[in-house]
């Protein structure tokens, strides 16, 4: 069993400070969902987590079993057991998405004894049956004119074929149609297990129809304010984010919320 | 006119133990003695005159010690040549070849047995002996080469592949030249590979012409790792006559500073030439590339395509000139010359020059200097990848474009391991 642990997390953009002080604890096992308005920092969480250059940390730690990740570059994060399935992923022509795949599990294995290509293509071509790509996903450059429906799709590939311990999912959601969302979801449900542990972030409840959480976090205004189990998430649903700030007696605007 | 030689006696002695033509000797005192008025080419952009490239050594017959091939194994083809400083170490060619009267053969051999036909194109079409100081002094110091004739309706399909290894391992300036004559109709697949031994600093003043003759196809590919400490001039022109074409696919993998003059004269209605290139430079090295296409007759088309990486301190230029003559209706240039630089100190330019003299034409560039994509590397390492791998990744897609037009398989694969393994060398000074 592995933890993740965020404590006391700070975090600025361009001097701006976005996180205020997030805590948040889970471990492998279970799946925890974050949710909130727009603006609020949820990608800032992720990205922080996995070292974006731009997302300065002022304060905190993030601890990967007990070891403090923060000072690590973003390779050694992921090797460490770390991905993010990002929102808007970057495309890299002249790499074919098998031979980028098959990179990074070999970047996880001994120099001397990477997987092999049979292998691999194996491996890989059963888990594109899982998730509905066709075959020739696997030989186009890497995300390079992929519809954002399939950027999402290779993302959740990824996150397959390298079967990291903690997986943050960032808005894997936006943008998908419901047929989408069904077989991303059976994807990351066919992850869960003992060795897997994943943080879902979301503005809609939606998603969380088809990949039942554990744990619900509500954010707002840089921090964790709210925790709870799938019922929270139905009832934000219902009531809005704006019904539990003032439940709350927040005194946090929502960007979205008219003047 | 006859030239006395006895103000040469170097020359006069190296021609007397190489048995030379005395036409060829010739040209070498006359080009000596015009080198006194001409000055070096001027390139834009791409300061080089303070270079130790100028030839200075007498000339003289040297021999390379044999092992020091082993060092570089070239890999062995049906048609092959392996030289070494001025020795020829292996020439190798099918019968097929020779059977249809394909000459392939040193640069002492072709003086000796081809006196008339080198004659007729040495420097007489592509490129001009008293062009400027470095092309005069090549003919005064020329000691080795290669020259291949294709007669006319010859196609080949199998490739020659030379291997031209400097010997720098004494102080000798190396100067090599190569005739490439395409006859009419014929098709021919060339690559060289431009290697050096040793470490000392040395000169190398290196000219290839392709002379492609009516509706002729000539496929050139060159893979060029010239050594550190070697300053190079190296000259490649196409001279292109009536419909013919030339594939040209170089990989600029050298170590050392050098001037690229790479140049195609569409002399010939409807000729037409390509030219794709690559191009890293590491440690503090200086790689200047000139890239010259010339539309001269009616319907020509040059293309250029370039595009190149930026290691540590050092620098790459990027010239592209499309020049269209007055008269070369419905010709037709484009270039686009790309630079990607990795570290702040890296010094990049990307050059584009349009030079239209004739209104019913059609011509475009781009141009662009930019620096590694930080979201690129990023997802890349949030994958796990390091980022030295992950830099390699983002570099290969930068050239792939250029990669994926170059026609031949087996270049574009044999190009991709040598950017590889210049990047990772190149890696190691960051």
């Amino acid at each position: 069993m592995s933890t993740l642990e965020v404590k006391d997390l700070h975090v600025s953009i361009d001097g701006k400070n976005i996180l205020k002080g997030v805590n948040l604890k889970m471990q492998t096992g279970e799946i925890h969902a974050i949710m909130g308005p727009n603006g609020t920092g949820k990608s800032t969480l992720s990205e922080a987590i996995m070292g974006h250059p731009a997302y300065k940390v002022t304060k905190g730690e993030v601890l990967l079993n007990g070891e403090n990740i923060l000072e690590l570059p973003v390779d050694e994060r992921a090797r460490a057991g770390l991905f993010l399935a990002m929102q808007y992923p970057a495309e890299i022509p002249g790499v074919t998405n098998a031979e980028f795949i098959r990179g990074a599990i070999n970047a996880r294995l001994p120099e001397d004894k990477p997987l092999s290509v049979r292998n691999f293509l194996k491996r890989l071509d059963k888990t594109m049956g899982v998730l509905d790509m066709t075959d020739e996903m696997a030989d186009r450059y890497l995300n390079e004119g992929f519809s954002g429906g399939e950027k999402k799709r290779n993302e959740i590939l990824q996150l397959m074929m390298i079967k990291p311990k903690f997986a943050i999912l960032d808005e894997i959601d936006s943008g998908l149609d419901i047929d989408a969302l069904k077989v991303v979801s059976r994807g990351v449900n066919q992850m869960r297990g003992p060795e897997f542990g994943s943080l879902i972030i979301t503005h809609y409840q939606r998603l969380l129809n088809y990949i039942v959480p554990d744990v619900v976090h509500v954010m707002m205004g840089g921090r964790i304010v709210k925790q709870g189990g799938p019922e929270l998430a139905k009832r934000l649903e219902d009531e809005g984010y704006a019904g539990l700030r003032d439940e709350l007696g927040l005194d946090i605007k929502l960007v979205d919320e008219e003047a | 006119m006859t030239v006395d030689l006895k103000k040469y006696p170097t020359i006069a002695a190296y021609a007397e133990k190489t048995a030379e033509p005395a036409w060829f000797t010739e040209l070498r005192t006359k080009s000596l003695e015009k080198a006194a008025s001409l000055a070096l080419p001027s390139f834009e952009k791409i300061r080089y005159q303070r270079w130790p490239i100028q030839l200075k050594q007498p000339l003289e017959r040297k021999n390379s010690s044999k092992e020091l091939i082993e060092e570089i194994k070239p890999e062995q083809t049906e048609n092959m040549v392996v030289q070494l400083g001025q020795d020829t170490l292996e020439l190798k060619v099918s019968n097929e070849l020779r059977s249809q009267g394909v000459i392939v053969c040193d640069w002492h051999t072709a003086l000796q047995e081809h006196s008339d036909l080198v004659k007729k194109y040495f420097m007489q079409k592509a490129v001009k002996i008293n062009e400027d100081l470095l092309t005069a002094q090549h003919v005064a110091h020329l000691t080795s080469g290669l020259f291949i004739y294709i007669p006319k309706n010859v196609v080949l399909k199998k490739a020659l592949t030379s291997y031209f290894v400097q010997d720098a391992t004494a102080k000798n300036d190396y100067v090599h030249h190569v005739i490439i004559v395409a006859g009419e109709n014929s098709e021919f697949s060339y690559l060289e590979n431009l290697k050096t031994v040793g470490e000392q600093a040395t000169t190398a003043n290196i000219i290839v012409e392709v002379i492609a003759q009516e509706n002729s196809h000539v496929k050139f590919a060159s893979v060029d790792r010239l050594g550190a400490k070697t300053t190079t001039y190296l000259n490649r022109r196409g001279y292109l006559e009536k419909n013919a074409k030339i594939d040209w696919s170089m990989g600029m993998m050298n170590d050392g500073n050098i001037v690229g003059d790479f140049d195609s004269d569409l002399v010939g209605a409807g000729s037409h030439s390509e030219v794709k290139i690559v191009a890293i430079s590491t440690g503090k090295q200086i790689q200047g590339i000139d890239t010259r296409v010339t539309n001269i007759g009616k319907h020509t088309i040059g293309h250029i395509l370039q595009h190149g990486v930026i290691l540590s301190r050092s620098s790459l230029v990027f010239n592209g000139i499309g020049h269209i003559l007055k008269g070369a209706k419905g010709a037709d240039a484009q270039q686009e010359s790309r630079v990607l630089m990795l570290s702040n100190k890296a010094k990049g330019d990307a050059n584009p020059i349009l030079l239209i003299d004739d209104n019913d034409v059609t011509a475009g560039h781009a141009a662009s200097i930019g620096r590694v994509n930080q979201e690129q590397l990023y997802y890349l390492m949030s994958r796990g990848l390091p980022k030295k791998m992950a830099e390699r990744l983002v570099i290969i897609g930068f050239l792939g474009p250029v990669l994926a037009a170059i026609p031949s398989k087996l270049i574009r694969e044999q190009l991709k391991i040598t950017i590889e393994r210049k990047l990772i060398d190149g890696q190691k000074d960051e």
